[in-house]
């Protein structure tokens, strides 16, 4: 095995994916060839730094699913995800109506109720 | 903004059918032979599915919420740039909620969506050797040298000192810089291989190559950043 033979199974090797025979001639050719030994531990350090990017996350920023959110609303044109209004930007809009709704109600019943006059809707 | 690639469909009126049930006795002979079995989708995840396929407000923030980091990552590392990575990842998301109903359970939902992941970030690779260059980008590794006052992008990794901090941004700064170096099929084995540290099953799921290509390409890649290591550094 000459060096350009070695050098092309270095990716196998380092993966431990070479069949015996042929890492055993691998094995043999480095025993015997600094150059290559050289070349292999600069190989090895070399998915070693591509391997500790991992470790350094890349994480999406906060406002990525709200992002996407709204890209989804404008180009459907409302369609999906519309917005949702919210009061001091924690209770939604819709809540907020029909809060107000029943509160009407309950006053117009104890106004309604409570009346000095005490004149009530003429029954049948 | 238009909306590209055809209208949003309504939600249709039924899920997919459900797939058959693969004989239990089969697929563990297949698996002790070592032969590829078929994906089997967990009934959590084909309920996720379904509620994203009636355009569940909730099912795709859950979507995105599982998956938008991983998906971010492989796109940042093959751009280098996060700016571009940010907005590649959001029309990833994007065509996920527009082609879910093309998505058939034959694979894991994960692999169907780093396949459109890698596609994207490809096109826009494509895209960006085309352009022009319009000024100095804070973030484009590739403008690195220029700049040597410019703030890391945010990392969280697991260092102590400063030391060990400072040295961990430079040699990640370099790593970018040689990947984006490496022609896109490349950059996305690399990063797929020794950054995500993905099976060589997972790989060919995901771009659709044989192994023998998979593994000829890496070590080109692989080789190629060594070189360019050697030239810049050492």
């Amino acid at each position: 095995m000459d060096h350009e033979q070695a050098q092309s199974n270095f990716s196998d090797y380092v993966d431990g994916s070479l069949s015996e025979r042929v890492r055993a001639d691998v094995d043999a050719h480095l025993a015997a060839c600094i150059q290559c030994r050289t070349e292999l531990t600069g190989f090895r350090e070399t998915v070693g730094s591509l391997g500790r990017l991992k470790q350094m996350k890349q994480m999406a920023p906060p406002s990525f699913l709200g992002d996407i959110k709204q890209q989804i609303y404008k180009r459907s044109h409302g369609r999906f995800f519309r917005p949702r209004w919210k009061l001091f930007g924690r209770i939604p809009f819709e809540w907020v109506s029909l809060g107000t709704i029943i509160a009407m109600l309950v006053y117009y019943i104890a106004v309604l109720h409570g009346s000095p006059s005490g004149v009530h809707p003429a029954g049948p | 903004m238009r909306w590209r690639g055809g209208p949003l469909t309504d939600p249709p009126a039924a899920a997919a059918p459900a797939r058959s049930q693969t004989s239990s006795k089969r697929l563990a002979r297949a698996r002790a032979l070592g032969q590829r079995v078929p994906y089997t989708m967990s009934v959590e995840e084909r309920l996720l599915l379904d509620r994203l396929i009636e355009r569940d407000e909730q099912a795709f923030s859950e979507i995105v919420r599982l998956y938008g980091d991983k998906v971010f990552s492989l796109i940042y590392r093959m751009l280098g740039n996060r700016q571009e990575a940010e907005d590649v990842a959001q029309d990833v998301f994007i065509t996920v909620f527009k082609t879910i109903e093309s998505f058939r359970g034959e694979a894991k939902f994960s692999t169907w969506l780093l396949r459109i992941a890698a596609n994207h970030a490809k096109n826009r690779i494509k895209h960006l050797a085309r352009r022009p260059t319009e000024g100095a980008d804070p973030d484009d590794v590739s403008q690195l040298r220029t700049l040597p006052d410019r703030p890391s992008p945010p990392v969280q990794a697991r260092i102590e000192t400063p030391d060990a901090m400072l040295e961990a941004a430079q040699t990640e700064r370099l790593m970018q810089e040689a990947i984006a170096n490496l022609p896109e099929d490349q950059r996305l084995l690399v990063v797929l291989r020794d950054v995500e540290e993905m099976s060589y099953q997972e790989i060919e799921e995901i771009t659709g190559l044989p192994e023998g290509t998979i593994k000829s390409r890496l070590h080109r890649a692989r080789m190629a950043i060594k070189e360019w290591l050697d030239r810049h550094t050492r």
